[in-house]
C-alpha cells in the first residue's frame, strides 16, 4: 500500500490550509504533529476523500483515489477528531451499520463486531445506547468502528484528546497493537503520543511540512542544546522574551528551568538530553512558549 | 440491512416518536369527526349518530335504492310536497319539525339532487323542489345539461371559458350515465364530500416531512458525516438506503393513515353506496368527473399519495442540501399551508392550482372548472395534476442521489 501526496493543496477562500504537500506514506505510523490550525484536520480529510483538493492530488498505489472511489475507501478506516454518532443506537447496532457501510456482509460484521467490541473493551456496554456513554467509551467505539473493515490504511484524528492520562496510555497500545501491517496517520499535539508508536513523524505547520523522520532524527535534527538552569521567579518574564523555554518548574528556593538555547544561557546551566516535546517547541516557536505560560 | 438501520434512526428519535402519536391521536379524532357528521332522526324528533344511528339511516334510505327514474322522482316530488303541506312542517315547535324532517330522511338525497338540477348552477336553493311539478320530474338530467349551459351564457361567466372550453365542459355532462344509480352512501360521503379526508391528508404529510427531513441532514446534525462519507459505500448504496428509507417511511406511513381512515369511517357508517356517481352526493352534483365514489376514494388517496412523496422528496432535498432539518421541515408547511392563501388572490388562481396541496384535496375539487389544453386536449385539472406530480417526483427523486453524494465534509 502506497499513498502519495504531490502537490497537495486546500483553499478555503482565500487561506490556504493545506500549501503543496508532497509527501508518500508506506506500511507503518506516521505521527502528524502540528499546533492548532496547522491543517492536520484538513488533511486528513483530503485522504479520506471527504473534501476536494483545491489542487494536486493523492494517489493510491498510483491511482487517484477520487477516482477510486469505493474501490479506495474500502481499504479506509477512519476515526475523526470531532464526531458523533446516532444517539438512540446501542453499541452493537451502531457497529452493525457502520459495517453495513463499509459493504460488510451482515455475518461477518457480527462477528467482526463482537471481536472489536471485545477488543476495545466495551464489552459491558455493547447494549448502552451510544448517548450514555463517556467520552473515553465513545472513543472507543469510534476505534472500534474504523478497524471494522480491517483497513489497510488508517486515520486517526488526535484519537487521545480529551482522554485521561490511564486511558491515554491504554488507547495508545491500543493503536500500537492494531497498527501492524497497515499504513496508520495519526494526528496529535501531544508529543507523548507519537513519541513512542510513530515510525516516523511529520512537524506541520501552516499547512506545510516543516520536518520529517524518525524521532531520534528530529531531535538530532536541532541546532541549538536544551539547559536546565535556575532563575529567580523575578526573571521569568524577561527569560522568555529572550529564550525559548519547554519547562517551568516552581521549586522553593525559585524557579526551574528548561531552555533552549544556542549557547549556554546560564554559566550554571547544566546541558539535557533533548526530547521530541523539546524538537517540538524548537520549531513551533513562541507558539508553544506562549501556550506554556499561560499554565 | 441498511435500509432497516436508516427506518430505525428515523422511528428511534424522541421528536418523531412524538409526531407519530399526534399522527394517531389526529387519525382518531378525525375519524370520530367524521362519523359524527351522519345524523338520524328517530320518529319522536331526536337526533343520534354512531353506528345503530346509521343503520337506521341506512335502512330509510335504501327504500329508495335504484335507478332514479322519473317514476322515482315523481314519487318524492309528491312525498315532499305532502310533508310540506303535514301539521309537522307548520308547526313553530323544534320537534314537530324534526319529527317531519325524520320523514323526509329516506329521500333527502333526491331532495338535493332535484334542487341542484332545477336550481342555478352556483345558487343553491334549498326550497327550489317546492315549485318542481310533477310533470317535471322526468327531464332532471336534461336540466342538469341545460343549467351548465345557462351558466356558460351569463353575462358574468361567458368569457370565462372559450367556446372548446364550455363545448368540452358540456360534453362532460352529457357522457353523465343516467338514470343515476341510487343508494345510500352516507359513509363514502361523509368520507369524501368532507373536508375531513384534505385535512387528515394534509396533517400526515406534514409529519411524514418532519420524519424524512432529518434523513439527509441529521448525519451533519449528529457528526456522523465523516464517517458516512468515508465509508465504502458512503457515496453510493447508503444514499440509496436513505432514499428508501424515505420513500418506505411516506409509503407506510401515508397508506397506514389513509386506509385506516377510511375502514374506521365506513366501517361504522357502512361500506354501501361505493358503487354510486359522486354526481349523487350534494357536493359533486356539478362535477365533471363522472366516477362513483369508490372511484374517487381511489383517485383522491392516490392524488394524495404522489403529493406526499413529492412533497416529502422536496423536503428530502432541501434536508440533503443544506444539511438543515428546520429548513427541510418548513418545505412541507409552505407546500401546504400558503397556497389557500395565496389562491385566494385572483390572479394567482389559476397558478395555484396546480400547486402540490392540491393533490390532497383531489376530493373537495371534482367541481372545479379550471381546464388545461396539452398538446391541443383539454383536460379537467384532476387529471392534469396527478401525472404532473407523477413525473415531476420522478424526476426530482433521483436529484436526491446527486446532490447528497457530492457532499463535502468541511
Ligand atoms: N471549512 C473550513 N472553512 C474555512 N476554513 C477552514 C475550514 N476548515 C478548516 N479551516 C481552516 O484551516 C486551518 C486548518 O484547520 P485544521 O482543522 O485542518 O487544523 P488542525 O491542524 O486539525 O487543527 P487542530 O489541532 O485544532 O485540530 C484552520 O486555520 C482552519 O481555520
Ligand atoms: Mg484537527
Amino acid at each position: 500500500m502506497e499513498l502519495k501526496m504531490i502537490k497537495l493543496t486546500k483553499q478555503f477562500g482565500d487561506f490556504t490550509a493545506v500549501d503543496h504537500m508532497n509527501l508518500t506514506m508506506t506500511n507503518g505510523v506516521y505521527g502528524l504533529l502540528g499546533v492548532n490550525g496547522a491543517g492536520k484536520t484538513t488533511l486528513m480529510r483530503m485522504i479520506c476523500t471527504l473534501l476536494q483538493p483545491t489542487t494536486g492530488k493523492i494517489t493510491c498505489n498510483g491511482k487517484d483515489i477520487y477516482k477510486m472511489g469505493a474501490d479506495y475507501r474500502k481499504f479506509l478506516g477512519y476515526l475523526p477528531q470531532d464526531f458523533g454518532f446516532y444517539p438512540e443506537f446501542t453499541v452493537r447496532d451502531y457497529l452493525l451499520y457502520i459495517a453495513a457501510l463499509k459493504g460488510i456482509r451482515p455475518a461477518v460484521a457480527k462477528k467482526r463486531a463482537k471481536e472489536l467490541i471485545a477488543k476495545v473493551g466495551l464489552s459491558k456496554a455493547a447494549n448502552k445506547k451510544m448517548k450514555k456513554l463517556s467520552g473515553g467509551m465513545k472513543r472507543r467505539a469510534g476505534i472500534a468502528q474504523a478497524m471494522l473493515n480491517d483497513p489497510k490504511i488508517l486515520v486517526l484524528d488526535e484519537p487521545t484528546a480529551g482522554l485521561d492520562p490511564n486511558e491515554r496510555i491504554r488507547f495508545r497500545n491500543l493503536i500500537s497493537e492494531l497498527s501492524e501491517d497497515r499504513l496508520v496517520l495519526l494526528s496529535t499535539h501531544i508529543v507523548s503520543d507519537v513519541e513512542y508508536i510513530a515510525n516516523e513523524i511529520w512537524l506541520m505547520n501552516d499547512g506545510r511540512l516543516l520536518h520529517q523522520g524518525t524521532a531520534d532524527e528530529l531531535i538530532h535534527s536541532m541546532t541549538e542544546g536544551v539547559w536546565k538552569c535556575y532563575a529567580k521567579k523575578s526573571d521569568v518574564p524577561a527569560l522568555m522574551k529572550r529564550y525559548k523555554i519547554s519547562n517551568i518548574k516552581s521549586e522553593p528556593q525559585g524557579v526551574e528551568l528548561r531552555i533552549i538555547s544556542g549557547e549556554k544561557p546560564f554559566p550554571d546551566a547544566v546541558r539535557e538530553e533533548a526530547t521530541l516535546e523539546d524538537v517540538f517547541l524548537y520549531y513551533f516557536g513562541e507558539k508553544a512558549g506562549a501556550d506554556d505560560a499561560v499554565i | 440491512m441498511m435500509l432497516l438501520f436508516e427506518i430505525k434512526k428515523v422511528l428511534s428519535k424522541p421528536l418523531n416518536k412524538a409526531a407519530l402519536l399526534i399522527l394517531a391521536a389526529v387519525l382518531t379524532i378525525g375519524s370520530l369527526l367524521t362519523i359524527r357528521d351522519v345524523h338520524y332522526i328517530d320518529a319522536d324528533g331526536n337526533s343520534s349518530t354512531g353506528i345503530s344511528a346509521a343503520r337506521h339511516l341506512q335502512k330509510e334510505k335504501n327504500q329508495y335504492e335504484g335507478y332514479l327514474t322519473e317514476k322515482v322522482l315523481k314519487q318524492v316530488i309528491q312525498e315532499n310536497a305532502a310533508l310540506n303541506s303535514s301539521a309537522g312542517a307548520q308547526s313553530d315547535d323544534i320537534q314537530e319539525k324534526n319529527k317531519t324532517a325524520a320523514k323526509g330522511q329516506g329521500f333527502a338525497d333526491i331532495r338535493e339532487m332535484i334542487n341542484l338540477a332545477f336550481g342555478e348552477l352556483d345558487n343553491y336553493d334549498y326550497c327550489r323542489i317546492d315549485s318542481v311539478s310533477e310533470d317535471e320530474a322526468g327531464s332532471l338530467y336534461k336540466q342538469r345539461i341545460a343549467g351548465l349551459k345557462n351558466y356558460l351564457n351569463r353575462d358574468d361567466v361567458k368569457d370565462a371559458f372559450p367556446p372548446d372550453e364550455k363545448e368540452w365542459l358540456i360534453s362532460k355532462y352529457e357522457s353523465l350515465d343516467t338514470p343515476l344509480y341510487y343508494a345510500y352512501a352516507d359513509g363514502w360521503k361523509a368520507l369524501m364530500d368532507s373536508q375531513y379526508l384534505p385535512t387528515l391528508l394534509m396533517i400526515t404529510v406534514l409529519i411524514i416531512g418532519f420524519l424524512v427531513s432529518g434523513i439527509f441532514s441529521d448525519e451533519f446534525a449528529w457528526k456522523a458525516d465523516s464517517i458516512f462519507f468515508s465509508a465504502k459505500l458512503g457515496r453510493g448504496k447508503a444514499i440509496l438506503s436513505k432514499m428508501g428509507a424515505g420513500f418506505v417511511i411516506t409509503t407506510v406511513l401515508y397508506w397506514s393513515a389513509v386506509l385506516l381512515f377510511g375502514f374506521i369511517v365506513l366501517a361504522v357508517l357502512g361500506f354501501g353506496g361505493g358503487d354510486c356517481a359522486v354526481q349523487t352526493g350534494v357536493s359533486n352534483w356539478n362535477s365533471i368527473y363522472n366516477i362513483t365514489y369508490f372511484q374517487d376514494y381511489l383517485i383522491s388517496t392516490f392524488g394524495g399519495y404522489i403529493g406526499s412523496l413529492f412533497i416529502a422528496t422536496l423536503a428530502m432535498l432541501v434536508s440533503a442540501k443544506t444539511h438543515s432539518t428546520v429548513f427541510a421541515i418548513t418545505i412541507p408547511f409552505i407546500l401546504t399551508c400558503i397556497p389557500p392563501f395565496v389562491g385566494r388572490l385572483e390572479a394567482f388562481a389559476r397558478i395555484m392550482n396546480l400547486f402540490p396541496d392540491q393533490l390532497l384535496s383531489i376530493n373537495k375539487n371534482l367541481e372545479d372548472f379550471s381546464l388545461y389544453h396539452i398538446g391541443g386536449n383539454i383536460f379537467g385539472g384532476v387529471s392534469v395534476i396527478i401525472p404532473l406530480y407523477l413525473i415531476l417526483f420522478c424526476l426530482v427523486f433521483p436529484v436526491l442521489f446527486v446532490v447528497y453524494r457530492r457532499t463535502q465534509v468541511k
